[in-house]
């Protein structure tokens, strides 16, 4: 059944183009490397009232990584709110947080569609457990509030040829930026929260393929790495020392709990340094 | 309608309260103090009425698309992106096959083809929360749907893309040829045989570029159509499609890294006006204005809007469509006068943003 309400195209199937390299264009097998140190982010850019008739809004860039075939992430987020319910809601001594994440149709290799899948369902909700942690929701009862962003670029490599299989990755990426870029945005819209909530990624990654030596970075770029064996995404509050909402993914040995640990203290220090950005930015928009 | 001189609210105050006398005493330069030395007749927004918002254009922001541009008018912000996809004949209910020779007779063979088999898709999306009624979690609405179809119907109506553009050809004799100069796989008796029959086949064609045209709102404040349709011309000009070829082996199409790009006939721009009438009530008297590129605050008090699409690039002014809905003030005289205004903004808009494609 197709949605009349947009324009659909053509009836048949059409097909990403399939791109074939010859002789000199062939592509050049290179050695995945990462281009920095193991303990440092990529550069991000952060900026709050885009949407000028939004109650909040920001957007956050995050630097493409350095070898130029991928894309860094692009994402503009909106807040409406706090404002009342409609009449037929329940009573609610506390603010509804509604949060929505839709990636763009040019967002990322395959073109998406208009109506959200499950990837983008998944991102919302833990967007929202990360959030509700930091917004003091008793100060609003009986109101609600919107959140929503898109996501205008995806974090991906251009090459689907590398990167297979790394979608679930590129969620935890998206996920961290979407806590920063929410979290700012909350900020501009003016609405008390505990702290600033940030975003962090950290991940064991493999960097040879024959290697059996693992080491655990931030940040994780998954063209970057040969393999990621598992990763966690952390939203944490600095000033309380508290985390909101973690999400762990991957496989791990189960006697090996100091792995976890040292997983979730990198995954904080990464959310640490984009809390620094976050704040400096917030300062330029107060003062 | 006698505003008092001495106002004791606030203007955010009095613009929530009562939008239309505030827009009106803007206007006619009511309940301004002496010492401000502005125009008379002023807008809102401090605009004169034929004046339009800066407009800003970015062009290939984006990676995964094939053409891209981000446009700023003012408050109102548009992303677009061109995504070409590859649609083999096989695939096209009711293809009419093509031979190699045909040549488009007219351009009305090449739309046409282009209509008939959806080549163009544009989308827009508003539901991003760029404005306070478009939340999403709900379907399209009433106006992403009419500026989706005024956007569709545009871009047919005015020839932009050549349906040429888009077509894939396998010619067989090309192909055999540059197997032959790369003489990496040696053909047996019997293939070569068969590539020599080939050889006198005619040209195919095997399939088109269909071009998904995506635009999102990241930021609403009025006039959508004219930023919408300056992002699309924008990420049309940007747009570099792959050269693409039939590979027998693989029996598919397959695309190689020199790009050309899209070639557009003409430059026709969008430009749209709102007819703001001095009664609120009622339909005729009073004195109106016409109000170019209006903001969210104007595009709600007013009924009537004209949209006019001019293309000046050819050195005359070519007019490309015509919209006008509601109201009553606009006549045969005033969409004339309104031409030269639309041929002003031309310029504007090509000076700002297309200038370096020329």
């Amino acid at each position: 059944m197709t949605d009349r309400r947009r324009i659909n195209g053509p009836v048949g199937a059409t097909f990403p183009p399939v791109f074939v390299y010859e002789g000199e264009d062939a592509v050049k097998e290179t050695k995945k490397t990462r281009s920095r140190p193991p303990n440092a982010i990529r550069k991000m850019y952060l900026k709050t009232g885009v949407t000028p008739s939004a109650s909040g809004s920001a957007y956050l860039e995050i630097e493409t990584s350095a070898k130029g075939s991928g894309s860094g992430l692009k994402l503009s987020c909106t807040v409406h709110g706090p404002r009342s319910l409609p009449r037929s809601t329940p009573f609610s001594p506390h603010i509804i947080l509604s949060t929505h994440v839709k990636y763009a149709p040019f967002a990322t290799r395959q073109r998406r569609g208009y109506l959200r899948d499950s990837t983008e369902r998944d991102l919302g909700t833990h967007l929202e457990t990360a959030l509700r942690g930091a917004i003091i929701a008793d100060r609003w009862p009986k109101s609600g509030v919107d959140i929503i962003i898109s996501i205008i670029e995806g974090d991906q490599d251009r090459e689907s040829s590398k990167a297979e299989g790394d979608e679930s990755w590129d969620m935890m990426n998206a996920l961290s930026g979407c806590i920063t870029v929410a979290s700012a945005a909350l900020a501009d819209a003016g609405i008390d929260c505990v702290d600033t909530v940030a975003g962090g990624v950290a991940a064991l990654v493999r960097n040879a393929a024959d290697d059996s030596v693992s080491n655990i970075v931030i940040d994780p770029v998954p063209s970057e790495h040969e393999k990621i064996l598992a990763a966690c995404c952390i939203a944490y509050l600095p000033t309380r020392d508290e985390v909101t909402n973690l999400w762990f993914k991957g496989d791990l040995g189960a006697s090996d709990m100091e792995l976890y640990t040292s997983l979730v203290e990198k995954g904080i220090q990464a959310s640490k340094y984009a809390n620094r950005v976050l704040v400096e930015c917030l300062g330029e928009t107060v003062g | 309608m006698d505003t008092p001189p001495t106002l004791s609210l606030s203007r955010s105050t009095f613009a929530k309260l009562s939008p239309h006398p505030y827009l009106v005493a803007n206007l006619t330069g009511q309940g301004r103090s002496k010492s401000n030395s502005s125009p008379a007749c002023c807008r809102t927004n401090g605009r004169t009425p034929q004046q339009a918002r800066p407009l800003q254009v970015h062009p290939s922001s984006l990676t995964h698309a094939h053409g891209s541009a981000l446009v700023r008018n003012g408050d109102t912000t548009v992303i677009c992106g061109v995504r070409a996809e590859i649609l083999p004949v096989s695939n096209i209910p009711q293809y009419r096959p093509r031979s190699h020779g045909e040549v488009d007779s007219d351009s009305s063979s090449s739309s046409r083809e282009l209509r008939d088999y959806d080549l163009l898709v544009p989308n827009i999306e508003l539901a991003t929360g760029c404005a306070t009624q478009f939340l999403p979690g709900v379907p399209p609405t009433t106006l992403a749907q009419t500026l989706s179809t005024r956007v569709y119907s545009l871009l047919h109506s005015c020839h932009l893309v050549d349906a040429a553009d888009l077509r894939i050809w396998h010619n067989p004799k090309d192909s055999s040829s540059s197997e032959a100069a790369n003489a990496q796989d040696k053909m047996d008796e019997d293939e070569d045989a068969n590539s020599h029959k080939e050889e006198d086949a005619e040209p195919q064609l095997m399939a088109y570029w269909v071009l998904y045209i995506d635009l999102l709102f990241v930021s609403f404040d009025g006039n959508p159509f004219d930023a919408a349709w300056t992002a699309v011309l924008a990420a049309l000009h940007d747009t570099k499609l792959p050269s693409a070829r039939w590979d027998p082996d693989r029996e598919m199409i397959v695309c190689s890294p020199p790009t050309r790009s899209l070639r557009l006939s003409g430059l026709p721009i969008a430009c749209t006006a709102a007819i703001f009438v001095e009664k609120e009530h009622g339909d005729t008297g009073g004195r109106h204005w016409i109000l170019l590129d209006p903001d969210r605050l104007e595009e709600t008090l007013c009924r009537e809007v004209v949209t006019m699409v001019v293309d000046c690039s050819d050195g005359e002014t070519r007019v490309r469509a015509i919209e006008k809905h509601g109201g009553t003030v606009i006549g045969r005289e005033l969409i004339r006068a309104f031409a030269g205004v639309a041929e002003k903004r031309w310029t504007e808009v090509q000076k700002s943003a297309f200038l370096t494609d020329k």
